[in-house]
C-alpha cells in the first residue's frame, strides 16, 4: 500500500528545501533573516520584529573535516558541523542571515561562537543553568530584553510588548495544533511517520502562524482521512520507540532509519528537533510578555540545566501518552551533559516505567551502523 | 528420528556451527575461520551437516538471512540462551569475542533484562589481546599462561589498541619484563570489563563466554578483582551458536 505524502508539495522528505523556500520568500519581500542554533532562542521576539528565524545547518557529516582544521576532533559533531558549514560557506541559511543568536548552553558551543563571531554579527545570550533558582527568571528576562535591544539596533526598528504578546498567542495556537498532529503518533499503530513529524516540525518552528496554519490544518485533515481509511504505519506488533536525548536531524537521522530497518516505529521523537519544541504553553496576557517568554524557555528540559528534573517529568508524560515499548537515549559523541544524564534517564525508564532502555552514543558517520543495529535488535528482543 | 536444530554464529574471527537434538543436547559442533567470504565458509560448513531448521547470529547474521533460509537472533539473546542452558542458576553473562565485548543481566526466567555492548572501538576485545600478544612475541595460546607467571604487573594506561601498542613498545625498549607487561595488559582489560559488569549486573556468579574465556589469566584476574565466581562453559566460543540452535528448537 502506498501512502499519500502528508505535505504533498513535492518536497516531502526534504524539509530543509521547503524552509529555504520560505526564507527566500521572506527575504525577497525585503525582510531580514536572523540565524538561530538552539531551542532557547526566543522565536516569538524575533517574529514580533518581523524578522524570520532560520535554524542554521548543524547536522551534516560533510563539513566536519573542514571544521577540524580549527576545532579539536574530540568535540561534539553538532558543534563541528555548525562551524564547518560557516567555514565552507555552504549553509544557505547562514549566508542569508544578517545576524546570529547564540546561547551559552555548553562549553563547546560557547567557544565555537567566538570563532563564528568573526564571520557574522553574533549575539550571545547568557543562559542561566540552575533553572530552579530565584535569580534564573529575572536574569533570563533581562537577557531576552538585551537581545531585543541588539535586534532593534542591528535592524533599526522597535518592537512593542503588544507585538510580542501577539507572537506568544500565535505560538500557543501553533503548539496546540502540533500536539493534535502528534495525537496521530499516539495511535496504535501510528497514523503518522517520524519522517512526516520531522517534516512538519521543521516548517512549523520558524514559520509565522498565519503562514503555517493552513498547512497544519491540511495535515490534520489528511491524517483524519487516513484514520477513516485505515491507513497506518507498521502493525500492532511493531515495537514502538521513544527516542530522547540530543537533537536528531540530517545525518543524525540515521538513528531513526536504523530503528525502522530493525522493524521499529519512532512514535515519540523527543529532543529539540522533535516534540520538545512544541510542548510548552506560554502565559498569555501577563503584565510582562518577555517575562512570560523567559518563564517558558527556562522550562525547556535540556541537559545543560541542573538539576534537569523537568526532563524526567516530560519523559513520564510522553511515555504515558505515546505508550512506547522501549526508550532509546540518543547521545552525540562528546556531548558530556546528555551522556552523563543518560544514567538517570535509564534508571527512570527502568524503575518508574519498567521499560527496556538503551543508550546509543554516536556521531554523524555511518561506520557504526552494524553495532547500532545489533543493539537495537537486542533491545526489541527484550519486549515481552 | 529426532529432529535436529542448527545454530550458526558468524563472528568477526570465526564461524561456529552447533547442532542440537530435541532434548537440546549437542550432536555436532564445527568451526571455521570467517575469512574474507563468510557466506562461502558458511555454505561449506552447512554442506557437512543436516538439520530441520537453522537460526543465525553474529555480525554476519543479516547477510546469512538473505543468502540462506534462516531466522536470525542477536548475539545478545543467543549468548544469554546458551549461557543459561549451560549454567541455569547464573544471572550474569560476560562475552568477549573477536571484536566486541558485552555484559548481559538475566532475569530468573533467563530473559535478557539489561545489556551493554562496546561501541565501534574494539578496545579490550579478543582482537586487542591478539595484537598485544603478537607485540610481545607470544602466540594467543601462550599469552595468558605467560602473564600468570609474572611476579608483578606493570600498569598499562591505554585501552586503545593503537595507543597500547606504542605504550608496550616503549616498555619493551625500557627493558621491562615481557611477562609483567603481559600481566599489565590483562589487568587493564580486567578493569575495563569490571566496570561494565558492575554497571549492568553487579552481584552473583558470572558465565564467561567467547574466545577470550579460554585465557586462564583473564579468568583468574576477573575472579580476584570482582570477588565473584566465574564459570567457563566447555568451548566458550561456541555458546552463541549453541544458544541460537536452542532458540531454533524453542521456536519449533
Amino acid at each position: 500500500m502506498t501512502i499519500t505524502p502528508l505535505m504533498n508539495d513535492g518536497l516531502d522528505g526534504m524539509p530543509a528545501k521547503r524552509v529555504l523556500r520560505y526564507m527566500e520568500e521572506h527575504k525577497s519581500s525585503g525582510k531580514p533573516i536572523v540565524g538561530i542554533y538552539c531551542g532557547y532562542a526566543p522565536i516569538e521576539l524575533i517574529q514580533a520584529m518581523d524578522l524570520a528565524p532560520a535554524v542554521l545547518c548543524a547536522f551534516s557529516d560533510g563539513p566536519i573535516a573542514s571544521a577540524e582544521t580549527t576545532l579539536p576532533a574530540n568535540l561534539c559533531p553538532l558543534i563541528k558541523s555548525s562551524y564547518g558549514f560557516i567555514l565552507e560557506g555552504t549553509c544557505p541559511f547562514f549566508n542569508m542571515a544578517e545576524a546570529v543568536i547564540a546561547e551559552t548552553t555548553c562549553d563547546g558551543k560557547k567557544k565555537m561562537f567566538e570563532l563564528a563571531a568573526e564571520v557574522k554579527p553574533l549575539h550571545v545570550m547568557d543562559l542561566p543553568q540552575l533553572p530552579d533558582e530565584a535569580e534564573a527568571l529575572p536574569n533570563w528576562t533581562a537577557m531576552i530584553r538585551k537581545l531585543q535591544r541588539f535586534l532593534e539596533t542591528t535592524f533599526q526598528r522597535t518592537v512593542t510588548d503588544e507585538a510580542i504578546e501577539s507572537a506568544i498567542q500565535q505560538t500557543n495556537r501553533r503548539n496546540s495544533m502540533m500536539r493534535k498532529i502528534y495525537d496521530y503518533a499516539a495511535m496504535h499503530p501510528p497514523v503518522i511517520s517520524w519522517e512526516e513529524m520531522y517534516d512538519v516540525g521543521f516548517l512549523a518552528l520558524p514559520a509565522t502562524f498565519d503562514k503555517v496554519e493552513p498547512v497544519l490544518t491540511d495535515v490534520l485533515k489528511k491524517l483524519e482521512k487516513r484514520v477513516a481509511e485505515g491507513v497506518h504505519f507498521g502493525n500492532e506488533k511493531s515495537p514502538r520507540v521513544l527516542v530522547s536525548g540530543c537533537p536528531v536531524g540530517g545525518d543524525a537521522l540515521k538513528i531513526f532509519k536504523i530503528i525502522e530497518k530493525c522493524g521499529g516505529l519512532v512514535v515519540a521523537p523527543d529532543s529539540c528537533t522533535g516534540m520538545k519544541a512544541f510542548e510548552g504553553r506560554i502565559e498569555e496576557n501577563s503584565d510582562d510578555p518577555v517575562r512570560a517568554l523567559a518563564q517558558q524557555y527556562l522550562k525547556v528540559p535540556c541537559s545543560c540545566m541542573t538539576p534537569n528534573d523537568g526532563r524526567f517529568a516530560a519523559l513520564s508524560n510522553m511515555i504515558e501518552r505515546f505508550k512506547p515499548d522501549v526508550v532509546i537515549d540518543f547521545v552525540l559523541t562528546a556531548c558530556h551533559s546528555y551522556n552523563v544524564e543518560s544514567f538517570r534517564v535509564g534508571r527512570h525508564v527502568n524503575e518508574q516505567h519498567n521499560l527496556p532502555y538503551l543508550k546509543i552514543e554516536t556521531d554523524y558517520s555511518n561506520n557504526d551502523e552494524g553495532q547500532i543495529r545489533t543493539k537495537i535488535e537486542a533491545l526489541f528482543e527484550m519486549i515481552d | 528420528m529426532s529432529r535436529q536444530f542448527a545454530g550458526i554464529d558468524i563472528g568477526s574471527r570465526t564461524i561456529e556451527l552447533v547442532v542440537v537434538n530435541e532434548a537440546g543436547e549437542i550432536c555436532q559442533s564445527l568451526q571455521a575461520d570467517t575469512g574474507f567470504d563468510p557466506m562461502q565458509e558458511a555454505q561449506h560448513l552447512l554442506s557437512t551437516i543436516s538439520y530441520d531448521s537453522i537460526m543465525a547470529t553474529g555480525y554476519g547474521r543479516n547477510l546469512f538471512e538473505i543468502s540462506f533460509d534462516a531466522t536470525t537472533v542477536t548475539e545478545i539473546k543467543a549468548h544469554a540462551r546458551g549461557a543459561q542452558e549451560s549454567f541455569p542458576n547464573v544471572r550474569t553473562v560476560l562475552d568477549i569475542g573477536g571484536q566486541d565485548s558485552k555484559v548481559i543481566a538475566l532475569s530468573d526466567t533467563g530473559k535478557v533484562q539489561k545489556f551493554e555492548m562496546n561501541d565501534r572501538c574494539a578496545a579490550g576485545t579478543g582482537k586487542f589481546m591478539e595484537i598485544m600478544a603478537r607485540t610481545l612475541g607470544y602466540t594467543i595460546e601462550e599469552f595468558g599462561p605467560e602473564a600468570l607467571r609474572a611476579e608483578k604487573d606493570i600498569t598499562i594506561s591505554s585501552m586503545c589498541t593503537v595507543f597500547a601498542e606504542s605504550e608496550v613498545t616503549t616498555l619493551i625498549a625500557k627493558g621491562e619484563n615481557c611477562r609483567e607487561i603481559a600481566l599489565g595488559l590483562h589487568s587493564s582489560v580486567t578493569r575495563r570489563v569490571s566496570g561494565m559488569l558492575n554497571r549492568v549486573s553487579p552481584i552473583g556468579d558470572i558465565v564467561f563466554t567467547g574466545g577470550v574465556a579460554n585465557n586462564p589469566c583473564m579468568t583468574s584476574l576477573l575472579a580476584k578483582h570482582l570477588g565473584r565466581q566465574i564459570h567457563i562453559p566447555d568451548t566458550p566460543q561456541r555458546i552463541g551458536a549453541f544458544g541460537a540452535a536452542l532458540l531454533a528448537r524453542d521456536n519449533a
